[in-house]
Parts: structure tokens; sequence; C-alpha cells
């Protein structure tokens, strides 16, 4: 008689789990073919294949996309609804951006071509886990799998003690983080018995100062992740220690995922205890809607200033998860959404300057930019007046949902205090503006010859003519991002379907 | 309630587009040579040709509300050709101050409008006036007030008595800008409005009678400052003014087709002086005092020539064209009696007086010792002079929105020539369009729209007799008014500084156009700005700026500083105050469930 010991492994929707599969073989596969040597390797195929695995992903969540409350599969463990895919697709599209943007970069030759595509393949795998996380342990998980990487890109260039320093006080600032988050959820599972979200939710006790200080501390610990003050002392400094484009990667998509995973803990798991941390997270959102516009005012640096301004993004993000309601997680999703296309936006006009102007990214980068090279100038001026809230911009919408949310969700001070913050903001969005088109031009032109055969390649230094031309790849993200700013400031209908899935993905909201 | 976009095609607007858009052609031709040189070159015909749109707009209109647009978009026209030269800071002054007083122009006549289709329900021409007789009695309080506020539209517009200051000052403009819009066809909008409201104005004698003494004292005053201004351009403004007076006169007397024949006449022969002083102008090099001009007869003869000639048509010379449209008016006037002969007789009067003036520009500028300017043009050159204001003698800055270096006066351009000898011959001949009891074509011509008057019938018509009278006295007060201007001009010269001298207030207080800019410096305009200077002192720097603005902006400041203080950089003092937020929030919880 034989013992047949009878593992049930559990049930694998391999479908469902495609994107991130996708992904996961992309960065293996680049990390692989990244050993090879060879300017065409390294400079073409490696950028192209892991483009490729995240083009792949993004087709394959197309393809699954389908609405409404879907059972998590894996034993409970992963969503696959449209929560997950659309917050997915953001951090996928973001990881597109960054590759291009990276293509000239000195971070990645630095750090090997090959490994820095593999890390950012893997960040946006811990994304993808993060956002379709239905159960603590794939939290946690999904956390590490996206940070470890980015803590390793931030210091990717080695020979930049700034760039070192940001990864190292990324490391550090973020074990905190991740320390108080896996402390907090510890005690979520010993108040609730289980670590899965349903059950949680099942079995909550919002009268258990064990399950409250659970959720105390996973606050903080998100809180830290999506920049929310006062866990927001790290983000300037990284933001402006790291290469730029990991930067844009870091501001854009670690605050999606980061969001994605606040609005499914605290609107599924722990829906019930909204009355207790609705206050709390809303005491949250104003203390970062102030801190992050009044920070931002005195800085310099594009950088730094755009950090700022994402900490204060937060805290309007913030009231689309404090009120706990269906509007809420759509209001939050169109945001999150529409900050990519912003941020990425802006970042690429900083990349362009910061590699040209001499002056790193500081506001003198910009200066007259609105006459010398009007195609950067430009979509910097929108992306600026979009992250302002203004009519036109797509920036408008995102600001006006998160208002209609938090007034509908009764937290109407909230409301106010995101329009005040808007108010704040416009001192340090449109001295962008005005640095670039109202300020002579700092640099002395060259006078070159009139007429020329064709284009010089600039050597060094900075001209006009090459300005444009010389980072198409980089004036194209910008364009890109800057026209799609227009386009659905004009047209928000097809961003508002998708955002209306997406709000279909959670069950029983008011 | 719903306005169409209505035109209104009858003979009064048809005779108004043919005068506007004839003049106008004319002086873009004069135009083409006279602002050759000017930087805004391109920017000028814009505008000029917005004029002329908005112009054909307001006679084409056949309702209140496109005239009223009509209205508003022939001032802004107006504030843009005054202000042309922008650089000027005279020039940009004059041209706000032309602004605010046509707006209250405009007002007038909405308000006007407001009343009418209050009254009538219409606000179409047709609408109004034929509800006007069944609507109102005979001077009707409302109908009154009415014709009264659009007689401030009329008088704001057309310059008369008291919103007639901003007109003097429009000469900062460039000269073919004084001749199409500040003579020959802006100006006279309020004469055409008096015409088309003519129903109204019937029904409201007393609004009436309010215009013809508004007319015939502005043709006094204007005529009276005349004579003693100095810049050639402004006598030339003046003597406009008055023109527009008896216009007024005439049309509130009820004789349409006289004062609209003096319009038209007017218009020939006041675009002509002007244009021959933008000669005179050019060849001074930009100079527009008359007591710098002397002797360009010979200099110029061909502006010499078309300028007498617009003088003796503005002076009613016998035979030109001026001479039977002005008698036209008086006759009529003398012919209604009471109130209205006592302003017929001032009439005849104030022409003589008009004569007078006339005749002292020709005698100054053409007449007399050569001037170096004048022998400079004669030996075919230009005096260049420093570039400076022409009314207050500084010096100017001539990099954008100046008149180009270059000047250019008739005897050298053909443009000049080709515009200015037909306007001559019209001032000429324009006449014979009404001749007492030889032609009638033009009352003829505009009867049809005229056809309601009560005033249009052959016994409300002086009789030929006082026709060809008033003529003989015409004729006699031009004689007497060059007479008396060459026996103090040519004749004793050095005669004219002796009055001066000997009425040396009546001078000053003429030389000051009766002190109305004075007057309404300190009624107007001086508490309008102590009000502005406290609204600015008190309101907006110390209230908006210092507590509502400061204090927030402040709190944001100091916010931002502390801000940068927090962030050391130093990874201790990050995780301390982590170590605080977790504190607060897991400090927040344990109370929340307690």
């Amino acid at each position: 008689m034989t013992l047949v010991a009878a593992m049930k492994g559990p049930a694998i929707d391999y479908a469902g789990l495609s994107p991130l599969f996708a992904v996961l073989a992309g960065s293996i596969t680049v990390l692989l073919v990244g050993l090879f040597p060879g300017r065409a390797v390294q400079h073409a195929l490696v950028p192209f294949l892991a483009g490729l695995s995240l083009a792949v992903a993004t087709g394959l969540a197309v393809v699954h996309w389908q609405t409404g409350d879907l059972d998590p599969i894996i034993e409970g463990a992963l969503a696959i609804d449209t929560l997950a895919y659309g917050i997915s697709i953001l951090c996928f599209v973001t990881g597109l951006a960054t590759i291009v943007l990276g293509l000239r970069s000195t971070a990645v030759p630095e750090t090997g071509s090959g490994e820095f595509h593999s890390l950012l393949l893997a960040s946006i795998a811990g994304m993808v886990l993060l956002a379709g996380a239905e159960d603590l342990l794939t939290l946690f998980i999904g956390i590490e799998l996206l940070s470890i990487p980015l803590y390793v890109m931030c210091g990717s260039e080695v020979r930049r003690a700034t760039s070192l320093e940001a990864g190292l006080k990324y490391l550090v600032i973020g074990s905190i983080g991740s320390a108080t988050l896996l402390y907090g959820l510890a005690l979520l599972y010993g108040s609730a018995g289980s670590t899965e979200f349903g059950r949680i939710a099942a079995a909550a006790d919002p009268g258990d100062p064990l399950f409250l200080t659970g959720i105390a501390l996973a606050a903080g610990g998100l809180a830290f992740k999506a920049s929310v003050a006062p866990f927001h002392q790290w983000t300037p400094d990284v933001y402006q220690g790291a290469p730029t484009e990991v930067t844009a990667f870091m501001a854009v998509a670690t605050k999606a995922a980061a969001f994605a995973v606040l609005l499914r803990l605290f609107d599924h798991a722990l829906a019930s205890a909204q009355p207790d941390w609705g206050p709390a997270l809303a005491a949250l959102a104003v203390v970062t809607i102030v801190i992050g516009n009044v920070g931002a005012i005195r800085q310099r640096s594009l950088k730094r200033m755009l950090a700022w301004s994402g900490v204060a993004q937060a805290g309007y993000l913030l009231a689309g998860v404090v009120v706990g309601t269906r509007l809420g997680i759509q209001a939050t999703a169109f945001y999150l959404a529409v900050y990519l296309l912003m941020n990425v936006g802006a970042f690429a006009v900083v990349i362009a300057r910061e590699r040209r102007s001499g002056t790193g990214d500081s506001l003198e980068s910009i200066e007259g930019l609105g006459a010398a090279s009007p195609w950067l100038a430009w979509p910097m001026t929108i992306c600026m007046l979009s992250l302002a809230g203004f009519p036109a911009t797509a920036g408008f919408f995102g600001k006006f949902y998160l208002i209609d949310a938090a007034v509908s969700g009764d937290y109407e001070w909230l409301g106010v205090a995101i329009v005040v913050g808007s108010m704040i903001s416009l001192v340090y969005y449109l001295r962008v503006v005005a640095v670039m088109w109202m300020s002579p031009e700092q640099v002395e032109l060259p006078s070159g010859p009139k007429r020329r055969l064709r284009p010089l390649k600039p050597v060094t230094g900075w001209s006009p003519e090459a300005d444009a031309r010389a980072q198409p790849e980089v004036t194209g993200v910008a364009i890109l991002m800057a026209a799609a700013t227009i386009f659905f400031g004009i047209v928000p209908q097809p961003l508002f379907d998708v955002a209306r899935d997406v709000g279909s993905s959670i069950a029983g909201l008011g | 309630m719903n306005v169409d976009l209505g035109i209104l095609i009858d003979p009064l607007s048809v005779f108004m587009a043919l005068v506007v858009s004839g003049v106008s052609f004319l002086i873009h031709v004069y135009s083409t040579s006279y602002m050759a040189s000017d930087r805004g070159y391109a920017r000028f015909f814009a505008y000029l040709n917005f004029f002329v749109f908005s112009m054909l707009l307001l006679v084409l209109a056949g309702n209140f509300v496109l005239l009223t647009v009509g209205w508003a978009f022939v001032g802004a026209a107006s504030y843009l050709l005054i202000s042309f030269w922008y650089r000027r800071e005279t020039a940009t002054q004059a041209g706000i101050k032309a602004f605010v007083m046509n707006v209250i122009g405009d007002l007038g006549l909405v308000l006007a409008a407001f009343l009418l289709f209050n009254e009538t329900g219409a606000l179409d021409y047709a609408g109004v006036f034929g509800a006007t007789q069944d609507t109102f009695t005979e001077n009707d309080g409302t109908l009154v007030a009415a014709c009264l506020l659009l007689l401030v539209g009329a008088v704001a517009k057309s310059a008369q008595l008291p919103l007639h200051t901003w007109l003097a000052d429009a000469m900062e403009g460039p000269t073919p800008v004084s001749a199409l819009i500040h003579a020959a066809t802006m100006v006279t909008a309020g004469v055409y409005l008096i015409a088309r409201c003519h129903p109204l104005f019937e029904q409201a004698p007393a609004a009436a009678d309010v215009a013809a003494i508004v007319g015939t004292v502005t043709m006094v005053y204007a005529a009276s400052v005349a004579l003693v201004v100095t810049d050639l351009k402004r006598v030339i403004a003046y003597s406009t003014m008055s023109q527009i007076g008896y216009m007024v006169l005439g049309v509130s007397a009820f004789a349409y087709g006289a004062g609209l024949f003096h319009l038209m006449t007017h218009a020939f022969f006041k675009a002509l002086l002007f244009m021959g002083a933008g000669s005179v102008i050019g060849a001074m090099g930009g100079v527009q005092s008359m007591d710098r001009m002397g002797g360009f007869r010979r200099a110029l003869p061909f502006t010499f020539v078309t300028f007498t000639i617009g003088a003796l048509a503005l002076a009613s010379f016998p035979l030109f064209a001026g001479f039977f449209s002005k008698d036209e008016i008086l006759a009529f006037s003398i012919n209604r009696g009471g109130l209205y002969a006592v302003l017929g007789v001032i009439g005849y009067l104030a022409a003589a007086v008009t004569a007078f003036y006339a005749f002292r520009m020709v005698f100054r500028v053409f007449f007399g010792d050569e001037v170096p300017e004048a022998r400079a043009a004669a030996s075919g050159h230009v005096e260049h002079h420093a570039p400076e204001n022409p009314s207050t003698g500084e010096a100017e800055d001539t990099e954008v929105g100046f008149p180009g270096p270059e000047h250019h006066y008739a005897e050298r351009s053909l443009g000049m020539r080709a515009a200015m000898a037909p306007l001559a011959l019209l001032a000429v001949v324009g006449g014979v369009l009404s001749i007492p009891g030889v032609t009638d074509t033009l009352e003829h011509f505009l009867e049809p729209t005229f056809e309601d008057s009560a005033f249009i019938e052959a016994e409300a018509m002086p009789s030929e007799g006082a026709e060809l009278a008033g003529l003989a006295v015409g004729g006699l007060m031009a004689f007497a008014g060059i007479g008396l201007a060459y026996l103090l001009y040519l004749s004793r010269p050095g005669a004219t500084l002796e009055l001066r001298d000997r009425f040396a207030a009546v001078h000053r207080f003429l030389f000051n156009k009766w002190y109305f800019d004075e007057l309404y410096d300190r009624l107007f305009v001086a508490p309008s700005a102590a009000f502005g200077r406290f609204g600015r002192t008190v309101v907006e720097s110390a209230l908006i700026q210092g507590v509502l603005i400061g204090g927030p902006s402040g709190l944001v400041r100091a916010g931002a500083t502390l801000a940068r203080g927090v962030q050391s950089g130093y990874l201790r003092a990050y995780a301390l105050l982590l170590l605080f937020g977790l504190g607060g929030l897991a400090l927040y919880f344990l109370i929340a469930a307690s």
C-alpha cells in the first residue's frame, strides 16, 4: 500500500497573471542579454527588449481587462481586477517612458544596461503585485520587490556622490518604513486572525486597540511610500539625488502603486473602520497639502520643487482614499493617470535641460527657454499649468474630480484644503512658466554661420539649433505627455470611462 | 426679444455711406503717400479700415442695437488712431480723453435705446418710429428724456458742448485721421443720429430746441476759440466743431436736407483743409504752430491753391460749396421764427467769424515773410527738425510708434495731390446739388426718408426770395470776415499783436478755450484722481496688499522657511520626525478606540 501524499497546489490563473509574467520574464531576459558586450546590445537591444516586455504586459493587461469585483486568484492572494490592471498599466507606461528617457543617460551605462533595465522591470513587477495585493503577505512582498531595486537605481550613478547619498538615504528610511509597515501588518493579522483582505474585513473589530494600532502603523508605512507628510522628508533629497529618469519613475509609478494598495487596504480590508481612520487620514492629507505646497515655494532646484509638488499631490490624492467611496476610487485613479502625464512631461523637460544647460536642474537651466526652444518650453508650460489645475488641462478635471469626491464624501473641508493648496501652488508653478518665457537667455548664443548643409552634431555646450533635435526622444516624450494633458483636458471622457471601470473593482462601497 | 442683424438701406443711409466711402477712398489715397515712411504703415491702414467698416455699420444699421455697436466701434477706432503714435504721451492721453468722452455718449445712446424699447417694445427703427405717434403725446416726458439721451450720444460723438474738449486734443493723431474721422465722417455721426431719429425729435420739440441751442452755442464758442489758437490743425478742429454746430442747428430745426447738405460739403472742404494742413506740416518737418509758418505761397503752390479753395468754401464765399449749404440752414432757421430766428441770426454773425479765422490761417501760413522751411521747400528739400512733440515741444523718443524720418508734402507726392485735387473740385462745385430756385437734387433724393416729417411741406420752406436774401447776407458776412482778416494780417501786420495786448484778458480767456479743460479738471478729474489715490493707498496698498494678501502670503513664506529649516538633510532628523508622526498616528487611533 502506498501512501500518496497528495499535496494540493493552489489553482493558478495563468492568463490573469500573464502581465506579471511578461514583466518578470523581461527582467530576467534583459539581465542575461545584457551580459553580451557591444554597443548595439547595450544601447539598443536591451532597452528594446525591456520596452517590448512592458508593451506586451500592457497589451495583456488590456486584453484581460474585466470590470467588476472579481475573486482574487492564487488562494485569494492576488487580485486581477481593473484596479490592479489599471494601476499596472500606469506603471508599465511610466516604465516605457523611463526607458526612453534613459537612452542617453549616464546612469544606465554606469550601472550596466542589462542590470539597470532588469532592476527597473523587477521594480515594476513589485508594483503589479502591490496593486493587486489581496493579502498582507502579497502586500509586503510587493512593497519589498518594488523598493529594493529602486534603492539600487537611485544610487546607480555611482560616480556622483549625491546619487549614492540618495540611494543610501532611501534605503535607510525605506527600511524604517518597511519595518513600520510590517509591524502594522503583524498587528492586523493578530487582531483579525487572517492575512486575507476579505477575511480581515469580515473579522474586523473597530473597537480593538490591537487592530487600530495595526492600522496606524500600516498607514504610516504606506504613507511613507506615498510620500505623505510627515513621512515625506526623504522625498526632496532622494528625488534630487537620483538620476532624473529614475526620479520620474519613482515619482509616478511608486506613487501609483502605493495609492493602489492604500485604496485596496483601506477601502476593502479596513472599510468597516472608516469612521476611525477617515479623520486621521484626512488630517494627514491636509498636513501633506500644506507642507508640500509651502515647501515647494523656496526651491531653486526643479527636481526638488517637483518633489515637494509630488508631496502636495499626494495630499490631494489622499482625499480620494479618505472618503472610502466608489467616487473616491474613481477620482484617485483618474488623478493618478493625469499625474503620470504631467509629471513625466515635466521631468522629461528637466532631463533635456540638465543634459544641455550646464546648470543642472536649477531654475536657471530653463531661463529664456521659451525663445530658445519652444518645443520644450510649451510642454513644460502645459505640465505646470496642469499641475496647478488650470482649465483646459487634464489636471483641472483631476482636481475637480477629487474635490467632488471629497465633498460628496462629507469631507467638504478637505475640498477647501485642496483649493487653498492649489492657490499656494501657483506661486511655484507659475514661477517656472515666468522664468521660461519672461527672463532673458542666460547662455550666450553662438553666432554660427547662417546656412549649413546639415546640422552639426553638438560636441559640447549648448546650441539653440541643436537643442530640440539633440534629444528627439526626450523632446518627443515631453510633447506627447503635454499633448495628452491637453487632449484629456478637453476630452476627458475616455479617461472618465476607464476610471469608472476601476471604481467597479471593489464592491460594497457607497 | 429678438434683434436682427438688420441693415437699413434708405436714401439717408445711402447718402451717408456714399459720403463716408467716397471721402475715405480719397483719404486712403492721400495716406499712402503721407504715411509712406511711418513705421506703423500696416497698422495704420488696419485701423483706418476698421474705422470705415465701423462707420458704415453705424450708418447702415437698421436698429438701435447695431447702431450702438457701430457707434462704439467708431469710438474704439478713433481711440486707436488718435493714440496711433503711442510713444507720444500727449497722444495717448488724448486718445484716453476721447474714448472716455465717447463712452459717456455711448451710455446715453444705450439708455435712450432702453427707454424707447421700454415704451414702444421695439428696437428697430421702423418699429420705434412707427409707434412714436401712438405711444407718446407731444413733449411726453419719457420721449424728451430719450431724445436728450440720444443728444448726449450725439453731442459726445460730434464734439458739441459740453462734451467737446476731446476733439482739439484728437489732433494728436496723424493728419489723415484728423481729416477722415475728426472732420469728415465720424464727428458728423451725431448729425446723422438726429436726422435718423427725426420722428422722435419732431414729437419732442423741447429736446430739438435744446439740440439747436447746443449747436448754436458750440458754433459760437468754437469759432471764438479758433480766432486765437495757433496750432494749425487745432484751428481746423475748432472750425469743425463750429461747422457741426451749424449742422446740428439745421437738423434740430428740422431742415434735414440743409443739415445733411452742409454735412456733405463740409466733408469735402474740411477734409481738403486738413490735407492741405498735412502738406504744410510735412514741409515744416512736423511743426504745427502757425507762429513759425509763413510765406509758403511760392514754395507750395498746389497746397496754397487747394487750401485757399477749402478756406473759401469754409468761409462760405459766394458760389463755393459751403456758401449754399450754410445759408440754406440759416434761411430755414430764420423762417421758422421765434427762437430759431434768433439762432439763425447768431449763425450769420458766426459766419463772419468763420470767414475771418479761415483767412487768418491762409494769410499767416501762405503770406508774409518766408520762413526757412518755406525757402527749403521751395528748393525741393524738407527742413528736418529734431523730432519733437508739436504740442509740448519736448524732444521725442523715435523708437516705435512715431512718424518716420521722412516728411511728405503735396508738391512732391502724387498720391496726396491725387486726393486733394478732386476734393478741391468738389469744394468748388459741390454746391450745385442744391441752389435755391435752380436745383434741389439732394432734397429730392433724401425725400423718401423724411416724407413723414411735418417740415418737408412747401410752407415750412423759406420762400425763394428769403433764401436769396439770406445768400446775399451770407456773402456779405464772408466778405466782411475775409476783409477784416486781410486788414489785420496783410495790410497792417502787427495789428493783431496790439489787439492781443489791449484785450489781454479776452485773449487769455479764448486762448484757454474758455477754461473748459480746467473746469473739468476741477470738477471731475481731480475728485476722481483723489478717489483713485485713496483707493490705491488705503484700499489697495494697506487693506488688500497689506492685510488680505500680505497676511496669508507672509504666513506661507514663513512656512516655506520653516519647511526648509526642518529639511536638514540629516537622516537622524528625518527619523525623529517619522517617529513623531507614527507616535501621533498611533496615539490618535488608541484614543479613538477608547
